[in-house]
């Protein structure tokens, strides 16, 4: 499980890269890339997201978050 | 402006402002920490100075900008320094990141007598490589070489992830917003934004709540090596996300000064690429931190 959320975020970070390059080159070309760039990003990360409370429900993954007890 | 290679600024007093706003905010910050009692109100006036500045010399730009007097070179020139920015701040989380990274998977198992560091259970008996690790063995602060690994789980689909789905949905209604430019939506376009704004303001409320549970059960900057690496990397990104609002809150009244249309509108852009950024930080956070 945690290899494809791993995959899943470097996949994230790509288009985030690819936006970047667009914006970089801007005009129209750039612009077109810089859009479709991030829509692709925010798409992977709300699948992400879902992905990890599913996940959780099924008992594949388990939370990390802690505080002391003492 | 003809030539297409070259620009020339024109002279301007913003710099030596700026300097003037910048040393003065050290000066009293110096003295501040001395106990000064001119230093609060020194730091305040340099700190006025800077925006002061801020609002005078990048309002100086934008109004260039929209009497059109740059050409394509000053365009490109924007580009490029909006990406060397962005590069600092990608380094800037890197190594925040990578401290975390490091911590995890090399430096707490070393602790514990991994590779070839044998003796250090010696050092530290009865120490059990653990992560989280709240109470780092003879840290500073802390008494002898006493140490602890009792913690408890907390849910983390509460308040973390209340502000993972808000921060997301922002950056779903940023991605409406830019859609809505794109086309020349204009009342889309101010709806969206106003949307992406409040969704921000939101998680930085929650951000705060969730930092006086943690600290009032005891996760402070002090607790070891898990405390310091979660404080930081929250922190720094939610100050991020405070400049991210406000620059959003700019480009917002730009938007209704009417200084965009749907094909040159750099200035959201970079604002739109910024908070899609602090997006995906947030997320790797949620999901480093959190879960894996």
């Amino acid at each position: 499980m945690d290899i494809i959320v791993i995959v899943i975020i470097i996949v994230i970070l790509f288009s985030l890269g690819s936006a970047l390059v667009g914006m970089l080159r801007g005009g129209k070309k750039g612009s077109d890339k810089m859009f479709k760039s991030l829509r692709v990003r925010i798409s992977l990360s709300v699948f992400l997201f879902v992905l990890l409370m599913f996940a959780s429900f099924m008992g594949w993954i388990e939370p990390n978050n802690v505080l002391p007890t003492q | 402006m003809s030539d297409q290679n070259y620009y020339i600024p024109h002279g301007t007093y913003w710099p030596v402002i700026g300097s003037i706003g910048i040393s003065t905010t050290f000066v009293g910050l110096a003295n501040l920490m001395h106990d000064v009692s001119w230093g609060a109100p020194v730091m305040g006036l340099g700190l006025t100075i800077l925006i002061f500045m801020l609002f005078g010399w990048l309002g100086t730009v934008v109004n260039e900008s929209i009497s059109g007097i740059y050409n394509k070179q000053v365009d490109r020139t924007f580009r490029w320094g909006m990406s060397w920015f962005i590069f600092s701040e990608v380094m800037f989380f890197a190594a925040f990141f990578g401290a975390l990274f490091y911590a995890r998977i090399l430096s707490v198992p070393w602790l514990g007598g991994a590779d070839n560091n044998i003796f250090t259970p010696e050092l530290w008996e009865g120490f059990k490589a653990t992560w989280p690790l709240i109470n780092t063995p003879g840290a500073i602060g802390q008494s002898g070489t006493a140490f602890s690994t009792n913690f408890k789980l907390v849910d983390a689909w509460g308040l973390p992830a209340i502000n993972t789905a808000l921060l997301l949905s922002s950056g779903v209604t940023i991605t409406y917003a830019h859609h809505a430019l794109r086309k020349g939506h204009r009342n889309a376009l101010i709806t969206w934004m106003i949307a992406t704004i409040a969704l921000g303001v939101l998680f930085l409320g929650f951000q705060i709540t969730e930092y006086g549970h943690a600290y009032h059960d005891g996760l402070k900057l002090t607790s070891g090596i898990y405390g310091s690496t979660f404080y930081l990397l929250t922190g720094f990104h939610g100050f991020h996300v405070t400049v991210g609002a406000i620059m959003l809150t700019v480009i917002l009244y730009r938007i209704q000064k009417g200084h965009f249309n749907s094909e040159n509108h750099f200035a959201f852009e970079g604002v739109a690429w910024y908070w899609h950024f602090v997006d995906v930080v947030w997320l790797g956070l949620f999901v480093f931190v959190y879960w894996i």
